[in-house]
């Protein structure tokens, strides 16, 4: 890749050596910058991540492989971060999904770990000891590092204006939309995987370019490592081939494309297959049939095309024409009928939301219930892409004049991603590259335009210490080889004016990007979701660490085998900051599970009881907003445990009983019965009176006055709760000793004070077992 | 789904090897020639018949060999398919690699013949026949060593 | 860099330290194996003894003030102190005197071994000058006694006030017969509701005795149970770490601790509440809420963290005269709860380390602990200190 780079600094010739050197140090500067720029605040998020990674790292890779994450683990997780030298206690060992358990290396994309397992490895035999922490939370901003760079290859496939892609690369290093996901500590799949992705596209194009075996291998390769790292890599699977496929279409096949894309695809494949939790999926789900059926297709283009170079027979050519129809008609329609009849998986839920928008919300609640999954604001495309939002269009117009193979390559994936990102707010992340290509592609065609004849140095450009070196240096470049297509030069440009004006205006909007883009990095970016952080008025940072308190209380004062039950969101959590086994995690494939944990959640107590019992529930956690008007609890994510409750058991709950006559979703007085009884409603309001005036209670997230009298709880007891309230953790009570059932119990423990209640309370018929 | 697939390549596969031949610069004035023959209604036999003669006469014994290997491969791809269908497709990881491997390295070195054919110099400005040679070794070691690796 | 020689000399904190010194849970490794059915020569009679127990802190600690008197006919140097067998292990930094010369340096006090199974297990104090016949000399013999304290009721609510209930002999276990004694108890509150054997109460303070004539080894029970509402912190593990680096010339300290408290557990569960309520006026509470941590003036860039990352509830104060660290564990510490953290600061270290006058050796000067500073005391069951030297010192 560095040969690039170097190629021109090693050709002897002085204005391009330094030119070169130049643009090397511009890049290792960028690179920098884009790393320095995501350590506003260092916090280890993902710590499920983090924790396979620490297994990995301590018990090699093949035990890794069959990591069975289960109390039962036979390899046991010594504690790395700070292990005691003499260990203070038993070595922990690590569970999820309980009673399930967990095959973990087969359940997950181990690409990230791996590559943190290497670098940890390649340090230490450069004896470089480096605690495994540091390299997780290090990790993305290495990599954004390297993103920067891939995303100059491949700018720089598309132009030859040097300074495009600089630009991308800087463009890329300090967007928001990237940066969003790669903050240090914010070890997660998308940090090495969009780097990944922009170099298995940056390899792809210089395959095609060059018809080249060795960059098809190479783009395989890569490919399989973005497998191995990100469930995204779907993306790549069906855009190959559809740029194959316009390619095609448009009339341009070439002996080139068969070779890269054959290499690609033959290669590809089978490294994709290699990872466990891929598996058979290349030949059996409908998302990947595409790349095959492409492949199918190039290989009868390509017999034809040699028949048709041997024999110019018109009647011949329509022979093989109509041969070529009847395969295609045919083996679309053995892949309809095979998907009909079930061998091959149908198109996964995920992929038919990106089409239909509504169908999560009816299919499948537990994929809509996710905010990632949700489709993206307005507002939210200009905060994370500020100016580049509008030199997007004018760089793929740009594309479009050109319309080289590679041009088609970002036309294509331009279309897409912007169809993709505003579908879901995930998936954002992907359109932030092709949009940084596409700015790029724009702003410097405006500058080497501009800066195209002698001019009054541009000093202008002096802040954005990139942009000046940029344009000075595109500046010259144009001048010397004047190889650049630009579009016919207006003639009032050679006046100084016209040209001190647009560059300063340019410069102006860039000093304005990377103005947003430091203002959005360290406020709304950097606060990991652990850790609230707000302003107190007097300016100081006021951190609220409520999920950090209680879960390192239920490390802490637990027993080590305690089964912690809550909403999946918080399965990961639990399961690295307080090491106990949960239940349902960020991870857990078995719908009906969480389905489980959702009716426990909404059911009545006397219902859940047995549940809690049966799963052998030790503690339940559930997550409160209303004190302090933190809106993403669980009584605003509670319909999607009551809908996804309701996709199986459609006869027990049902989500219009949640509801009041009105159709209102209401916690107060007027809440339904259904509501008011439900276990989620009352571990989050148990006792939250106590804490106001009598009749005052209020609910902070859900504006609203509570019920006077708050809920009683007979088969909890309060645990804990942290300190702003927002996590609250309740204890289920074990089996009575007297066999009573809990309602009883307790209400001839308060009849013992006040006689009358004891009568109120007592229906309710629970057995258990 | 690709036993499918490859099993409708299969046949037309089986002839590539014959008609792709002949795609060495010096065939391309022979096809020229022989248009004029075929222009008048013939039968497909004996288009095909011709075109295998020309093959014969005009390709060189080394690209011969590489179709000869090429064919090899299409047979082999094929009694696979055939053994899975009839047989089953118990250890499906092993069919897999072994199918995978066949296509990949027919793949592989029908990219390997493009590169060479001269008719594509133009296509391929940057490829010299030493690097084309030095890819196909290179796609082949990834090739086989995922599917040894995916056999278990 | 030339290979240095470092002396690390570990002095026992310059700090007096109110906190307890460091207790080797298992008995000294120093023993001397003494035959069996070893017993202390009577050579030695105790004329007259002032024993103090102080019941204010987290643990016990005792100081026993006595006259001894040579009574045999030949030169003595060898005084022992008998503890139970079972107690031995929790007794910690005993440290012997000489009552009417302080300044001088504690005298050789270790343990002696000579029958693992006897019910009763010495220590042995060597005087340095030999004691001639019939001379007299006044020792002070303090030491701390360890997880002697159980909170009585064992779970109390969380408003509750604490008792404590401690256990022990009136007459002080003395291998020698004892002329005169008196023994007298401090507490932090006058609430005491529960004592035996009829003390003379003045506020805050028991005595017993006086005693005459108590002949060696004779013991008489007595058990008080007094009000003490505050956390009883107990380190199960400390881990100090201090790291000298000559090339950055700083000298980096970090600490680990394994935290639980003694005090009576929670009868019902935690109230959030509750405890929000009366955090505006402070009232005891049996829940460790703040450590403070008293650092060496000139200590930089301090950090508290825990197993799952940074925690924000901490400050530092640090000014020309005193550097405190103040620590907020996550969530209050009732009894029986746990908790685990790290600290770890920077400083300058040239106030630590001074050169040899002659020959190329270093002296390290540090203090041994520099725990938190907490008016309840606090107690470590076990302490590991390493000092890691720049790379190549011998």
């Amino acid at each position: 890749m560095a040969v690039e780079v170097l190629e021109p600094f090693l050709k002897g010739d002085t204005g391009r050596n330094t030119r070169g050197l130049l643009r090397l140090i511009i890049l290792c500067t960028i690179a920098a910058a884009a790393v320095a720029s995501r350590l506003f605040s260092v916090i280890l998020d993902p710590w499920f991540n983090f924790r396979a990674t620490k297994y990995l790292v301590q018990n090699g890779f093949y035990s890794f492989w069959d990591w069975f994450d289960d109390r039962e683990a036979s390899h046991p997780v010594a504690q790395l971060v700070y292990e005691p030298r003499k260990p203070a206690e038993e070595p922990k060992r690590t569970r999820t999904w309980h009673p399930l358990g967990r095959v973990t290396g087969g359940t997950l994309y181990p690409g990230l770990m791996v590559t943190s397992g290497i670098i940890y490895h390649v340090l230490r035999f450069l004896s470089m000891p480096v605690d495994i922490r540091n390299i997780c939370v290090l990790l993305a901003p290495g990599f954004s590092g390297l993103t920067a760079f891939a995303s100059y290859l491949i700018t720089s496939e598309m132009t030859t204006s040097p300074s495009a892609g600089l630009l991308a690369a800087i463009f890329m290093g300090i967007t928001p939309g990237y940066i969003s996901r790669s903050v240090a500590g914010s070890y997660d799949n998308e940090a090495i995987a969009i780097f990944l992705l922009v170099f298995t596209f940056f390899l792809w194009i210089k395959s095609v370019k060059n018809g080249s075996a060795m960059w098809g291998a190479l783009t395989a390769l890569f490919y399989g490592y973005m497998v191995s790292a990100w469930g995204g890599y779907v993306f790549i699977t069906n855009l190959l081939p559809l740029h194959t496929f316009v390619l095609i279409c448009m009339g341009r096949y070439s002996p080139r494309l068969y070779v890269s894309y054959s290499t690609w695809f033959a290669l590809g494949t089978l490294a994709s297959m290699q990872v466990p939790f891929v598996g058979f999926l290349p030949i059996r789900s409908s998302d990947h049939m595409s790349a095959l059926g492409v492949f199918g297709l190039l290989q009868l283009v390509a017999f034809v095309e040699f028949i048709r170079q041997q024999v110019p027979n018109k009647q011949f050519q329509t022979l093989l024409r109509g041969l070529i129809f009847v395969v295609f008609v045919v083996s679309m329609g053995v892949l309809v009928l095979l998907t009909v009849s079930g061998v091959i998986a149908p198109w996964s839920g995920r992929f038919y939301s990106l089409w239909d928008t509504g169908y999560a919300k009816i299919h499948i609640p537990i994929i809509a219930s996710v905010s990632e999954h949700q489709p993206t604001a307005w507002p939210a495309f200009f905060f994370d892409l500020n100016l580049m939002i509008w030199l997007f269009p004018a760089g793929v117009y740009m594309c479009f004049q050109q319309l080289k193979d590679e041009h088609v390559f970002v036309v294509i994936y331009a279309v897409l991603a912007s169809y993709f990102a505003g579908v879901m707010v995930r998936l954002m992340l992907t359109l932030t590259p092709v949009v940084c290509i596409a700015a790029a592609l724009a702003i410097s065609s405006i500058l080497d335009t501009y800066l195209v004849a002698e001019n009054p140095i541009p000093k202008e450009t002096q802040a954005n210490g990139q942009a000046t070196s940029d344009s000075i240096k595109s500046a010259a470049d144009v001048i010397k080889d004047s190889l650049r297509s630009t579009r016919n030069p207006v003639l009032g440009i050679y006046s100084y004016v016209s040209k001190a004006s647009v560059v300063g205006a340019v410069t102006t909007y860039l000093l304005l990007f990377v103005l947003h883009c430091t203002w959005v990095t360290s406020n709304a970016y950097s606060s990991p979701s652990v850790v609230l952080a707000s302003k107190l008025p007097d300016g100081s940072q006021h951190i609220i660490d409520d999920y950090r308190e209680a879960y390192y209380w239920l490390r802490q004062n637990t027993p080590d085998k305690a089964k912690i039950m809550s909403w999946w969101d918080y399965g990961y959590q639990i399961g690295g900051m307080a090491d106990r086994p949960t239940l349902v995690d960020n991870n857990t494939w078995n719908n009906t599970h969480i389905a489980t944990v959702g009716k426990a959640m909404s059911s009545r107590e006397e219902v859940s009881y047995p549940i809690l019992r049966q799963h052998d529930v030790d503690y339940v956690l559930v997550v409160f907003g209303g004190l302090l008007g933190y809106s993403g609890d669980d009584i605003n994510k509670f319909l999607w445990m009551v809908r996804i409750s309701e996709g199986i058991w459609p006869d027990e709950i049902n989500e219009r009983n949640y509801f009041t006559a009105r159709g209102e979703y209401r916690v107060d007085d007027e809440a339904t019965p259904t509501m008011r009884n439900s276990l989620m409603y009352k571990m989050s309001y148990y006792n939250y009176n106590a804490l106001f005036p009598a009749g005052q209670a209020q609910d902070r997230v859900r504006g609203s006055k509570l019920p006077a009298e708050g809920p009683q709880l007979s088969t909890l007891e309060e645990a804990f709760t942290s300190e702003n309230w927002i996590i609250r953790i309740y204890k289920v009570k074990d089996l009575d000793n007297v066999g009573r059932d809990h309602g009883s119990a307790v209400a001839f423990d308060k009849g013992n004070k006040k006689k009358k209640t004891a009568k109120r309370r007592g229906a309710r018929v629970l057995r258990v077992e | 789904m690709p036993p499918k697939r490859a099993s409708q390549i299969s046949p037309n596969a089986s002839v590539p090897p014959i008609p792709k031949a002949p795609s060495s610069a010096t065939s391309s004035s022979s096809s020229k020639s022989s248009s004029a023959p075929t222009q008048t209604a013939q039968t497909a036999q004996t288009v095909l018949f011709d075109l295998w003669q020309r093959y014969l006469n005009t390709t060189p014994q080394r690209v011969k060999l590489i179709d000869v290997f090429m064919a090899f491969l299409v047979v082999v791809g094929g009694l696979q398919f055939v053994y899975c269908v009839l047989v089953g497709n118990y250890p499906f990881n092993a069919f897999l690699a072994g199918f995978g491997a066949t296509v990949g390295q027919f793949v592989l070195t029908a990219s390997l013949r493009i590169q060479t054919n001269p008719e594509n110099k133009r296509e391929f400005g940057s490829v010299s026949h030493e690097r084309a040679f030095a890819d196909f070794v290179l796609g082949s070691l990834i090739l086989h060593f995922f599917c040894v690796n995916f056999i278990n | 860099m030339r290979s240095l020689t470092l002396f690390a000399a570990y002095l026992s904190s310059i700090f007096t330290t109110a906190v307890a010194d460091s207790n080797l849970s298992t008995p000294l490794s120093s023993h001397q194996i003494l035959p069996d059915n070893f017993k202390p020569p009577e050579v030695f009679k105790n004329a007259n003894l002032l024993r103090n127990i102080n019941l204010e802190k987290g643990y016990v600690r005792e100081t026993v003030n006595v006259v001894i008197e040579n009574i045999d006919a030949n030169e003595q140097d060898t005084y022992y102190i008998p503890f139970k067998a079972e107690a031995i292990g929790n007794v910690g930094g005993l440290e012997v005197k000489d009552k009417k010369d302080p300044e001088k340096p504690a005298f050789r006090s270790e343990v002696v071994e000579y029958d693992p199974y006897s019910p009763t297990q010495f220590y042995r104090v060597t005087l340095p000058v030999p004691l001639a016949p019939s001379a007299q000399q006044t020792l002070a013999i303090s030491y701390h006694v360890l997880s002697a304290l159980a909170p009585l009721p064992a779970a109390i609510n969380q408003q509750d006030k604490q008792y404590l209930h401690y256990t022990f002999s009136t007459y002080w276990p003395s291998a020698y017969l004892t002329e005169k004694q008196k023994t007298k108890v401090k507490f932090s509150t006058a609430d005491v509701p529960g004592f035996t054997a009829e003390p003379l109460r003045e506020g805050k303070t028991f005595t017993y005795g006086p005693f005459e004539k108590t002949p060696a080894g004779v013991e008489q029970e007595a058990s008080v149970r007094y009000e003490s509402t505050r956390p009883v912190i107990h380190a199960t593990l400390l881990e100090r770490d201090i790291e000298i680096s000559q090339w950055g010339g700083n000298l980096a300290t970090e600490e680990r601790y394994w935290l639980t408290n003694k005090g009576a557990h929670l009868s019902g569960h935690f109230s959030r509440v509750e405890w929000a309520r009366t955090q505006h006026y402070n009232p005891p509470t049996s829940a460790l809420r703040m450590l403070t941590l008293p650092l060496q003036v000139g200590s930089l860039n301090p950090y508290f963290t825990d197993d799952i990352g940074n925690v924000s509830t901490s400050r530092f104060r640090s000014n020309i005269r005193e550097a405190n660290l103040e620590l907020k564990p996550r969530y209050p510490l009732f009894g029986g709860w746990n908790y685990s953290f790290k600290v770890g600061w920077d400083a300058s270290l040239g106030g630590f380390l001074r050169k040899l006058k002659n020959g190329d050796g270093y002296v390290l000067r540090v203090p041994f602990l520099e725990g938190p500073k907490m008016s309840e005391g606090i107690s470590y069951e076990k302490v590991d200190l390493r000092v890691i030297l720049p790379e190549g010192a011998t």
